[in-house]
Parts: C-alpha cells; sequence; structure tokens
C-alpha cells in the first residue's frame, strides 16, 4: 500500500488561499490526490478549485474522515497551524514552509512525537506516492514524467534530488512504492529511520534509497537498524558533499543542516558508517539501479 | 545566528526581570566618564566585542570614578580584542565576587541543551580539556522546559549544596525562559556570580539568536553582523540582506569553475562530481527558488562572473518541479549582456529542464559557447561536460599567453 498516503487519503490544506498553495492543489487534483477541504482563518466560505474554503481546521473536519494535512502557512505561523490540526486529530502533517523558527520547530516536532502524529519537514516539498496520490509541489506540473509506479522507496533530505533518483529509476525501468522529501533542515519531523522502518513493513516495497547528507545524526541512526537487523530490505545510499571536507569546518554550503561542524557527520564517515552495516553506496544516481539489481537478486 | 552585543543581551535579560548588575554602553571616553552620573560606584570597564576570553586579553579594566572610566575606554577603544575591534565599551558595576558559576544553554537539535558548572569565570574549553567531570549536560524537553527541580539537580550533579543550589536552579529556570522568549541558539552566562550576600548576578552574559525569528524581535538586526572580507561575497551577503524571501549564499573557492547549482543536495552533489572529473570549482552558492523577483539570483550570478579567475561555468539544477526555467536563463542573458562578457572565452553548460524550457532555450540559441545540454542529459553528464570544455579554454588561453 505504499507508505503514508494512498489513493484513499483524504487531506485538507491549510493555508489554502496562497498563491503556492492554489498551484500545488490544483496539480495535486489532477493527480488523483483527495484534497476535501482547505482552511484560511477569517475565508470560511470562500472555494478554492471547488473545494470549500473553513476558518477552523476543527470546522473542515467535521463530519469527514482527514488523514493528513499539507501546510501553506508562512513560517511565522506554521508552529499554531500544526498545533491546530494535532488539536484535530490529524495523523499526518506536511509542513512545506522554510525558515521556520527553531524554536517553533523543536516545539513542533516534540508536539506531534508526543501525540503520535507523523509530522513530514519543515521545510519539505511534500511526498508522492506515484499513480495513486501526492502532497505538496513534488512533481510539479507533471509528476509522471518523473516518478513512475513500483516497489522502491525513496527518502531524500533534497526534494530536488527525489525528482533526479525518480528519473533515474524510471530510465531503468523501476518504479517506486513512495517518495518523501523529509526536508534539509537540522532538526524534522520524522527522521530518515522513521521512513526506513516504515518502509520495511511495507508489503508493497522491496528495497529502499536514501539520499544523504553531511550533518545530523539520520543517517548513523538508519545504519544502527540495519546493523541491529531491524531492517531487512536491501537498502541503497548516496550521501553527496564529501567536497566539504576539503574545506575549513564551519563553512555553510546549502541547506542549514549540511555544514559540518562535527567531522562525524561528514559524508565519507557516513559513507564508511553505511558501507559496513551492510548498505550499498551509489557513488551517482547512475549506480543506482545496478545496485538495486544486484541487491534483489 | 545573530550574536547579540553585550549590551543587549543584557537588556533582554534585565526586561526579564532578571538579576543583571547595573551596566551601559559607551563609544567614547567622555561618554564612559560620564556614565558616573547614572551610577556613582566602583566598575569595570570592558572591551564590548562578541567573545570570551577578554580578562585574559586585557580587555577588562578597573575604573571608579568617571575620569578613570574615560581613561579606561581610551585605552580599549580602537583596539582588537581576539580579532574585533573594539568600537565600544561597557561601563558595568563591579561585583564582589565569592563563587563563580558557569551556566550555558545551546540551541542546535531537536533538544536544547544545558551546561552547568561551578568552575565559573575561567575558559569553559580550558574546563572541557583538564575536568570535563566538572561540567553537567543534559537535555531539555521543549514541552516541559527547564522545570526547578530538573535545575536543582543538575546543579545537585555540579556540587552546588546550601541556599546557593535554589537560587541556582531557580535563576536557571527562568533563564531558560528568557532564551526562549529571545529565540535564543545559544547563551552563555560566565561568570554567573554569588556575591558576599548570597545574592546571584549575571555577570558574563553572551546570547546569539536566531535570524529566522527577527520579526518577533524587530529591535535586533543582522547589521551588526560582520561581512566578509571578499568583495564579491559581501555584495551577495548584502543582497540577502537587502530583501526578504529566499535565502542566496555565495562562497568563492580557488578553481576555475563557476557553479550556479541547484540549493540543497544537486549543489553538494554537482560539486563533488566537478571535483571527481577533476575540475576545480571557482565557487559554492545558494539561489532562492526562482520567483519573479530574480535579485538574488543576478546578484549571485554577478558574483560568480566577476570572479577574475573564472574559466567555465555550469547551471545546473534539479529538473524543476517547481521553478520557471526560463526566470534563470533571462538572468543569465541579462547579467552576461550587462556585463559585456565574450562567451567564446567562457564555455557555460546549462543544464535546465522542466516549464518554460522552450522559450528558454531560444533565448541561448545563436550564442557561442553556450551548452545547453539536451533532455535526459544526467547532472554527472553536465558536470564531466563543464570540466571538459574549461580544461580546454584553459588550455588556450594559455597558449594566448
Amino acid at each position: 500500500m505504499s507508505i503514508l498516503l494512498d489513493s484513499s487519503t483524504q487531506v485538507i490544506v491549510q493555508g489554502i488561499t496562497g498563491a503556492q498553495a492554489r498551484f500545488d492543489t490544483e496539480w495535486c487534483l489532477r493527480y488523483g490526490t483527495r484534497i476535501v477541504a482547505g482552511v484560511t482563518p477569517g475565508r470560511g466560505g470562500e472555494q478554492v478549485h471547488d473545494i470549500p474554503v473553513f476558518d477552523t481546521v476543527r470546522r473542515a473536519t467535521e463530519g469527514r474522515t482527514i488523514d493528513a494535512s499539507v501546510l501553506y502557512v508562512p513560517p511565522a505561523m506554521v508552529k499554531a497551524a500544526v498545533l491546530e490540526a494535532i488539536d484535530a486529530n490529524i495523523g499526518l502533517i506536511v509542513v512545506t514552509a522554510e525558515y521556520v523558527p527553531q524554536h517553533d520547530v523543536i516545539g513542533i516536532v516534540a508536539a506531534a512525537r508526543r501525540a503520535g502524529v507523523c509530522l513530514v519537514g519543515c521545510n519539505t516539498n511534500g511526498v508522492i506516492s506515484p499513480g495513486r496520490s501526492k502532497l505538496g509541489g513534488v512533481g510539479g506540473m507533471n509528476p509522471s514524467e518523473i516518478f513512475a509506479p513500483g516497489r522502491i522507496g525513496v527518502v531524500s533530505r533534497s526534494g530536488g534530488m527525489s525528482a533526479e533518483i525518480g528519473l533515474a529509476l524510471k530510465a531503468a525501468a523501476y518504479g517506486i512504492s513512495t517518495s518523501v522529501g523529509m526536508g534539509g533542515d537540522a532538526v524534522t519531523g520524522l527522521r530518515m529511520a522513521d521512513y526506513v522502518r516504515m518502509f520495511e513493513q511495507d508489503p508493497e516495497t522491496d528495497a529502499i534509497i536514501l539520499f544523504g547528507e553531511p550533518g545530523t545524526d539520520n543517517e548513523q541512526e538508519v545504519a544502527a537498524l540495519v546493523r541491529a537487523g531491524t531492517i531487512c530490505k536491501p537498502v541503497v545510499a548516496m550521501i553527496a558533499g564529501q567536497f566539504q571536507e576539503r574545506y575549513p569546518a564551519g563553512i555553510s554550503f546549502g541547506h542549514a543542516a549540511a555544514m559540518i561542524t562535527d567531522i562525524s557527520k561528514s559524508a565519507s564517515a557516513k559513507r564508511r558508517l553505511l558501507r559496513e552495516a551492510g548498505i550499498h553506496l551509489a557513488q551517482s544516481l547512475e549506480e543506482i539501479p545496478d545496485l538495486l539489481r544486484q541487491a534483489l537478486v | 545566528m545573530i550574536r547579540l552585543s553585550e549590551a543587549a543581551t543584557k537588556q533582554w535579560l534585565r526586561q526579564s526581570g532578571l538579576p543583571v548588575p547595573w551596566g551601559a554602553a559607551a563609544h567614547s571616553a567622555d561618554a564612559a566618564c560620564a556614565t558616573v552620573e547614572a551610577f556613582p560606584g566602583a566598575t569595570v570597564v570592558k572591551a564590548m566585542v562578541p567573545t570570551g576570553r577578554r580578562g585574559k586579553a586585557g580587555a577588562v579594566l578597573m575604573a571608579d570614578d568617571g575620569p578613570q572610566r574615560g581613561d579606561a575606554a581610551a585605552k580599549l577603544l580602537g583596539t582588537v580584542v581576539n580579532e574585533y575591534l573594539t568600537e565600544a565599551v561597557y561601563v558595568e558595576e563591579r561585583i564582589a565576587i565569592d563563587a563563580e558559576y558557569y551556566f550555558a544553554l545551546l540551541l542546535n537539535d531537536a533538544m536544547p541543551e544545558v551546561l552547568v558548572s561551578r568552575r565559573g569565570g575561567v575558559d569553559i574549553e580550558d574546563v572541557t580539556r583538564e575536568a570535563p567531570e566538572a561540567i553537567v549536560r543534559a537535555s531539555i524537553d521543549p514541552l516541559n522546559g527547564l522545570t526547578k527541580w530538573a535545575a536543582t539537580e543538575l546543579w545537585l550533579q555540579a556540587g552546588a549544596t546550601g541556599p546557593s543550589l535554589t537560587h541556582l536552579a531557580e535563576l536557571s529556570s527562568r533563564l531558560y525562559d528568557a532564551f526562549c522568549r529571545a529565540d535564543g541558539l545559544m547563551l552563555e552566562i560566565n561568570p554567573l556570580v554569588l556575591d558576599k550576600d548570597g545574592r546571584l548576578h549575571l555577570v558574563g552574559a553572551m546570547m546569539g539568536v536566531d535570524p529566522h525569528a527577527l520579526f518577533r524581535h524587530p529591535v535586533w538586526t543582522e547589521a551588526g553582523e560582520p561581512l566578509p572580507a571578499n568583495p564579491r561575497e559581501r555584495a551577495v551577503a548584502l543582497a540577502n540582506r537587502a530583501s526578504q524571501g529566499g535565502e542566496c549564499q555565495y562562497v568563492e573557492l580557488d578553481g576555475d569553475i563557476g557553479l550556479l547549482v541547484g540549493g540543497g543536495g544537486a549543489g553538494l552533489y554537482q560539486h563533488d562530481l566537478v571535483l571527481e572529473f577533476g575540475g576545480a570549482p571557482a565557487n559554492h552558492c545558494v539561489t532562492p527558488p526562482t520567483s519573479a523577483d530574480n535579485r538574488k539570483l543576478k546578484a549571485v550570478l554577478s558574483a560568480i562572473l566577476d570572479n577574475p579567475a573564472l574559466r567555465g561555468l555550469l547551471i545546473g539544477f534539479n529538473f524543476a518541479q517547481m521553478a520557471r526555467t526560463d526566470i534563470r536563463v533571462q538572468t543569465l542573458i541579462d547579467v552576461l549582456d550587462e556585463k559585456q562578457i565574450d562567451t567564446t572565452v567562457l564555455p557555460i553548460v546549462i543544464r535546465l529542464f522542466g516549464a518554460g524550457e522552450e522559450q528558454s532555450r531560444a533565448m541561448v540559441a545563436g550564442r557561442p559557447n553556450i551548452h545547453y545540454v539536451p533532455r535526459g542529459t544526467t547532472l554527472k553528464q553536465g558536470a564531466q561536460l563543464i570540466v571538459q570544455l574549461t580544461a580546454a579554454a584553459r588550455t588556450a588561453a594559455e597558449n594566448h599567453a
């Protein structure tokens, strides 16, 4: 059934009246995502692409079963919007905003964890179960050109690289069960290991692909799970950013999380750890299909 | 992170009702002398620079009356302390010290961290090296905060006892609240002073705050943050501050292949690839997601093209899911024309697929040496091509010279 979402997942969009939300909502609807309501305080009664808009999440969920919420609210309002969604018992919350204040991030991550809610992001371009449904901007205006349905699970620190992985798999006639852009921030709701555990449990996923970057303990946690035997499905990992080790520590090269402050979190240290745990390492996207073929015999 | 000055940090703590000694910033010897009207007692005059080890650097002087404060300020102003120029001094009430403690809060992961120690008043780096067990470290659950009982436990472990234990715990808990309300990323109190009467004082205080939370703190700005010395890096840093929205970055390196590459993962990946093929990047950069406002993109492109070492340029992005390719290519054309750059000696590889691609290809058609690679070209192939073309351009230039 893929992870996190499938064709029956019912979705609301918080901040649906904004420009990016309207754009993504249109392309999600065309893809088949079951968006059933939107929320913008003060705009209740309006419609966006024939979807009714409500003033609160509570009202948007009344009389409906809502499985997921996608948030397009600006960074300053993310914390309140996530807490509102948690309060309305929504089990999957996807936060697209970048630059959410750090104290707000740790607050919502802790609140989601306590409530047992799946929080994707912040700073994610979304989740797609190809051929079934998608949340967020992933795939843009033509997701089918990038993501083919199939049995490979993908979790990526970079939304852009999840598209490149989709293309590389498609070119080699592989398809995807679910592809998640987990967000590039230092602190995210669900962590890489959480997604890997979900893929392990998913009967429609045969193998898992990771795209990682320097910084944070995400890959170390996955390596520990594989070493412990908790994860039995083949895992192929690609870790970018080795070049950083040629330069002085502390220079930021992109994603906030990808700044090396600790050499044990560098790309090569992560690659070594993953390889020692039995994970297949790809140096380039082109190597991924071959590694999958070897792993899946 | 934005580092607040000692004066701004203490102002925040004072407003939060915490025990901060009397103090005032002064930008001249006269102003330092005049502080005697506001506070007549014994003081110290400190160079107001965002660094520790000031005592060791001779940047903390004793001064009592006005003229002494003026003399101390005259000595300190204009000096360089731990690589920072002293542009102001902080005149502060001198506290009679009975004991010195250390307290710090850090936020760089999902749980804030607290550090306490009875070994205050010295460099925490030295304590870490010589007696790591003297520092007690713990995570704080953001939903609970730093409770008084948890803080009591920490100070007990650090060896505090008696009445000062409860005072330290209470103060720690309140410091955590003030830190959260400030959107702090780092707060260091060193020394945290216990005076002869058993009262606590926040004598050394430094705080760094979240640049993405400034909308809640309009009095703090990035304006005081040091700018890079490299003129191209400085121009991009200023462009970044000039408008809201997505962020841009430019870091100059010592190679000759300019990189205008996707912000996150694809940028890291392509940089790795260029090195793997034997090329040397002239920079790394981050551009915000493209919107109608292309000022930041333009600033980054200008910086890349202004670098005198430049011999080739790779414009490589992920298959566009949300951004339009033609905005990027139009910006490239604008900057090339503005700077009258001859692309016959500067190979450019463009790997931009997605919305607006047809218009993008038309824009560069007929321009020499701009290689807009065909659909299906991988990021790896794009990186390989720019390395080859740049090597050829380098050889041609060397032969010419």
